[in-house]
């Protein structure tokens, strides 16, 4: 049963005719072409799928499209602004914390959300953040090393100008 | 908090008065009531400061005789501080407050003899007059400011100047020096007091002990003063009639004097004035000449004020006008004639029988086709009114004549036209008195008028009763025109409009064939009226209304007979013959809305819509313990629907469970608690239904093993387990839990899941109601005290879970509950408060949830936060699938459980099945946004896999529980079920 629906994406709304039980990772990648979140294990248990909803995680691929409605949605992509990269994409750039790649998305995610939340978190906490972003590739230690980065970068940078 | 002070626009209202400080509440006793001669009330015997004085915030307790306030910083706080008050109280002896009971009793005793010496003529009607009108018109604040010998208020009053003398009476101050500033149009009749007098003698009680201005909120809970003060004036009329019809013997008899009955708090702190009440036999005025009259009246002998005279008037013409109409009616003559036969006054003939032309008196209504829930009457009254010197016999003639619509299923009455004669003076403004009358007499010229809240309200103005929400506040501050007491330029005069409330009771009559013998006519008292038994109206053809005739009043007491007949010999198990299937549009709006909520209310849809089917067309598969039922197609299509159900056909389905063509119905459909729906919702409910599309949809064959496919059986089944009594309120409990029960224990037919079965499938009756039982593979957990839940529930959790779907301490709703929390989110505010409330009762629970609650949240969280160490293979499938949501990992989530599983209801059961439910079929609570995303894990679990995660999570998450032991024998049942089942959720 297909509504029309308001969603808004990396702060641009958009009318959608969907099944309000639609997956948003469904809605995003194949309705909005943003491919930034991945498709991993469809049960919420990888975070391949993350996005931020009104700046909190969430796994795109068990929430129904109904939920986020009237909701603040950025995917990956959303976290560039004016062609700028966010402080955690960088810092996973800089230390060329991936092999596969296909975990990152869920975990720059994460540590964005963690950030918005906790701006200067402990190692501890770090860990703690990433500890249901599943990789398999084995790079967790490249990973580690980037998230603290991004919280130097990320501190760095709110001095300069606040982050939203 | 929501507390909004008033403020005030106004540039003359006191700075006092704009932004008080301070808030108070009052506690009035355990019983006070009004008499019709005396106040009585229990009295406080003590008072127990210190049980407020733990509460923050400065409290001050008022006390003066019997009235007790608390007043503090904020409205919550003092209602807070009002509810920890503990007082003793004694019940009250016969006596009360008023100064010379003796006489009263004296005198009251002189009218008895009197009426008894003398054979009584044969008609006689007693009418009524309420001491207040109404709580009051809307919520608002009332603030009183008494201090440097002088009294100012903020208040909504009709009556300023006998709140202005209950006033002086508490103060001693002189009238100019008591100041009243107003929201209300003041004066803008004078038909009597509301609550908002009380309100106000209550925030000048505080604030005179306190010395500094004080706010009282003026809402529904002052009903409770209306009801206490009951009837200001009762006047009974006997009459006799000759075989001509000509009245011979007219007797009239004001049994109190004419009723401006002081404020509750008046009364309560001892200091209302005593009244010297006498009996007066002089001739009251009437137009009419009868052979023989007797008037008897009995007065303030001090004298009464002119706008007590003015109501006065009002009730007397309201009693006369009214009772001529019934002789008239009574005795087959038009009630026009009758007064013209005993007028003996040229210029009142002239006059009716021009006004009587002008309105076309007697001539049949045009013949328009109207809906079958609205009913058209028409009524007469007439008055003779005092001219400038107040002498009646020279004064205005005046002629009535009002036509009223009715709406039987909501029960509002609206004034659809007032033609109004006089022979005198100005011109009359018809628009305007049609204006007040509606307002006043009828009450639903504006939302939120204050009705009272019955059980079968559906919205409309109830809001105001219960919390006090932050939207209301905003619609009370004062207005922007500032102070004044009067807002209107010209009042009206009292006694201008002493014929409008005898004119609208007969045209009710006309319209329902019931008499109201005291105002106000609101919707709630006209609809119940209307559903009373005894009404002609009640069980008439197939609920359509009576059949209109240009001279109803000769066979209103030929229809009673004949329905009453009908209503006995109720076709029980015949068929009853199709009709014609009705036209959507037959039902008015209004009623079909009130059909939607009903049709909410009760979820129709929930069982009567197939997996992916049209909304109502049936199809949905049952498995019972009997075999497979199928919900049967309820859209008004004529071959396969309900189309030519006739409403006669709907309503003995729906109490008696048996279908048009005579056959029994199952259990399954729970008929059982639709039986308590109230008539008025019923109709509603039927209208709406009838103004659905059509769907044709055959429902497939039941498949129920011998013998319960033999339907008669069920005969007996009904005979003993089913009771198709409606639902009664009960007198004792308040209007929000009757609301509650009502809701709960029919149209919401809760029981229909929490309460267990017998082995013959039927409900199990007291300390087993609603002790939760297993349906459609879920758990209904109990909602008695048998609850199991971790945390006690509380009313506010019960109300955030019914409303939002979720309760931060209990967690969310799920599996069959889902749909029934998204069909609640079309129910008003205070319907979902009033089922909260009473499932509340049911349990045993607390209003809120205390800091104790919170500290013992806090140590289940506490405990959960490692599991076991020997069960690891349970602990490998849970870190795999469920702690990234399901576990704090200190991130900010959007899509993570809200509630941790160690408050979940589910895993503190005695049965493991909700659990494994949740895990084989996930959480789904559509149109419920932000409420429940558990995906399945049938497809990624085995079964043994989900019985070693769900010994687990009650090893985890319920370590003081015992461990479930049939856990692998329930995973095959459950997840063979939900295969055989298609679920809405594959």
């Amino acid at each position: 049963m297909t509504q029309t629906l308001t969603l808004t994406v990396n702060r641009q709304a958009h009318e959608l005719a969907v099944a309000p039980d639609t997956p948003l990772l469904n809605v995003l990648r194949n309705d909005l072409a943003l491919n930034g979140p991945k498709y991993g294990c469809g049960l919420g248990e990888c975070g391949a799928c993350s996005v931020l909803v009104d700046g909190m995680m969430a796994r795109a691929c068990v929430l129904p499209v109904s939920a986020v409605v009237g909701h603040e949605i950025l995917t990956l992509e959303g976290l560039v602004i004016e062609g700028r990269l966010d402080p955690v994409q960088r810092a996973f750039i800089e230390a060329q914390a991936a092999q596969c790649g296909y975990c990152l998305n869920g975990m720059i995610i994460s540590i964005r959300a963690l950030l918005n939340h906790t701006p200067r978190p402990s190692m501890a906490q770090l860990r703690a953040a990433l500890e249901y972003n599943l990789c398999r590739c084995g790079t967790h230690m490249e990973i580690l090393e980037a998230a603290e980065l991004a919280v130097t970068i990320n501190a760095g940078e709110s001095l300069e100008a606040p982050h939203e | 908090m929501s507390d909004r002070q008033p403020t005030a626009a106004g540039a003359e209202l006191p700075k006092a008065l704009a932004s008080p400080e301070r808030f108070g509440v009052v506690v009035r006793p355990p019983h006070y009531a009004w008499d019709g001669e005396h106040f009585a009330s229990d009295h406080l015997v003590a008072i127990e400061r210190d049980s407020v004085a733990g509460l923050p915030g400065r409290i001050e307790v008022v006390v003066e005789g019997d009235f007790v306030a608390v007043v503090a910083d904020s409205l919550t706080a003092a209602q807070d501080a009002a509810r920890n008050l503990r007082l003793e109280w004694r019940t009250a002896s016969g006596k009360g407050h008023d100064g010379s009971p003796a006489m009263v009793a004296e005198t009251a005793r002189e009218l008895a003899n009197e009426a008894s010496s003398r054979a009584l003529p044969p008609h006689r009607h007693d009418y009524g007059w309420p001491s207040r009108l109404r709580w009051g018109d809307i919520p608002g604040w009332v603030v009183a400011d008494c201090s440097d010998h002088c009294l100012t208020l903020w208040v909504q009053t009709l009556t300023p100047e006998a709140l202005s003398q209950d006033l002086m009476a508490l103060t001693g101050l002189p009238a100019e020096r008591i100041t009243l500033y107003g929201a209300s149009p003041a004066r803008a009749s004078g038909l009597g007091r509301h609550c908002g007098d009380d309100a106000a003698m209550d925030a000048a009680l505080m604030s005179r002990h306190l010395g500094y201005p004080v706010a009282v909120w003026l809402d529904a809970a002052y009903d409770r003063d209306r009801r206490a003060l009951g009837q200001a004036q009762r006047i009974t009329l006997n009459a006799n009639v000759a075989k001509s019809g000509e009245i011979t013997d007219y007797h009239y008899h004001q049994e109190h004097a004419s009723g401006n009955i002081a404020a509750v708090g008046l009364w309560l702190c001892g200091k209302a004035p005593g009244r010297r009440i006498m009996t007066d036999d002089r001739a009251l005025f009437s137009p009419y000449a009868f052979r023989k009259a007797h008037h008897a009246e009995r007065r303030d002998a001090q004298g009464a004020d002119p706008h007590s005279e003015g109501l006065a008037e009002i009730q007397q013409a309201f009693a006369r006008e009214s009772f001529l109409d019934e002789v008239a009616r009574d005795t087959g003559q038009d009630p026009l004639a009758l007064r013209l036969r005993h007028l003996d006054d040229a210029r009142g003939t002239e006059l009716i029988s021009s006004v009587s032309r002008r309105a076309r008196w007697g001539e049949p209504p045009s013949p328009t086709i109207t809906p079958p829930d609205r009913l058209h009457g028409r009524g007469f009254a007439y008055a003779q009114l005092p001219d400038r010197h107040q002498r009646i016999p020279e004064g205005v003639r005046s002629a009535w004549i009002a036509d009223v619509e009715v709406n039987r299923v909501t029960g509002e009455v609206a004034l659809t036209r007032l033609v109004v004669g006089q022979d005198a003076g100005p011109e009359v403004d018809t628009s305007r008195l049609q204006q007040t009358l509606q307002a006043r007499v009828l009450g639903s010229a504006r939302p939120l008028l204050g009705h009272t809240p019955a059980f079968d309200e559906w919205g409309d103005g109830s809001e105001s009763s219960g919390s006090h929400g932050g939207a209301l506040m905003e619609t009370t501050t004062p207005p922007e025109t500032g102070a004044g007491s009067t807002s209107l330029p010209m009042p009206l005069h009292e006694a201008d409009l002493s014929p409008g409330v005898a004119v609208i009771a007969n045209a009710l009559f006309d319209a329902t064939g019931v008499r109201f013998r005291q105002p106000p006519f609101t919707a709630s008292r006209v609809r119940r009226a209307l559903q009373d038994p005894g009404n002609p109206l009640q069980g008439a053809d197939n609920g359509g209304p009576a059949r209109r005739s240009g001279r109803r009043w000769l066979k209103v007491a030929a229809l009673t007979a004949v329905a009453s007949t009908a209503a006995m010999a109720w076709p029980w198990k015949g068929a009853i013959a199709p009709i014609q299937r009705p036209a959507a549009n037959l039902y008015s709006a209004e009623t079909i809305e009130r059909g939607r909520l009903v049709a909410a209310a009760g979820d129709c849809a929930a069982c009567h819509t197939a997996e992916g089917g049209r909304e109502n067309a049936g199809g949905r598969a049952f498995e019972t313990p009997f075999g497979t039922l199928y919900s049967t197609n309820l859209t008004p299509d004529e071959g396969t629907g309900i189309g030519r159900w006739s409403y006669a056909a709907f309503e003995r389905a729906m109490r008696h469970g048996i279908g048009r063509d005579g056959r029994h119905l199952y259990p399954a459909f729970p008929y059982t608690a639709f039986a308590k729906i109230s008539d008025a919702d019923m109709q509603a409910l039927y209208a709406y239904l009838m103004a659905q599309p059509a769907v044709s949809a055959e429902a497939p064959a039941n498949a129920l093993s011998f013998p319960f496919n033999m339907r008669p059986l069920l005969a007996g089944w009904n005979a003993l387990y089913h009771d198709p009594r409606p639902f009664e309120p009960s007198p004792t409990q308040s209007d929000l839990y009757n609301r509650g029960a009502y809701l709960a224990e029919g149209l919401g037919h809760c029981s229909a899941c929490h309460t267990p079965r017998n082995a013959m499938g039927a409900e199990r009756r007291g300390e087993h109601a609603l002790a939760g039982a297993m349906v459609d593979g879920w758990e209904a957990p109990p909602l008695n005290q048998l609850s199991r839940s971790p945390i006690p529930w509380s009313e506010a959790a019960l109300y955030d879970y019914l409303r939002h779907g979720g309760s931060s301490l209990h967690g969310v709703a799920s599996g069959p509950m889902a749909p029934v929390v998204a069909g609640l989110g079309e129910l008003p505010e205070y319907d979902v408060r009033a089922l909260a409330h009473y499932v509340a009762v049911q349990m045993g629970a607390p209003a809120g949830d205390s800091d104790a609650i919170s500290a013992e949240a806090s140590a289940l969280l506490a405990a959960a936060r490692s599991g076991p160490s020997d069960m690891e293979e349970g602990e490998r499938l849970f870190e795999g699938a469920c702690a990234a949501c399901h576990l704090d990992t200190g991130t900010p989530s959007f899509s993570s459980a809200k509630t941790s599983l160690a408050l979940n209801t589910n895993l503190y059961s005695e049965h493991p099945d909700n659990v494994i439910q949740s895990i084989l079929s996930g959480t789904h609570a559509e149109h419920v946004p932000g409420v429940g995303n558990m995906p399945s894990f049938a497809d990624s679990f085995s079964d043994s896999q989900v019985a070693t995660l769900t010994a687990y999570l009650r090893a985890r998450f319920a370590p003081d529980q015992a461990p479930w032991q049939d856990i692998a024998s329930r995973v095959a049942t459950i997840r063979q079920y939900n295969n055989n089942t298609p679920s809405p959720h594959p």
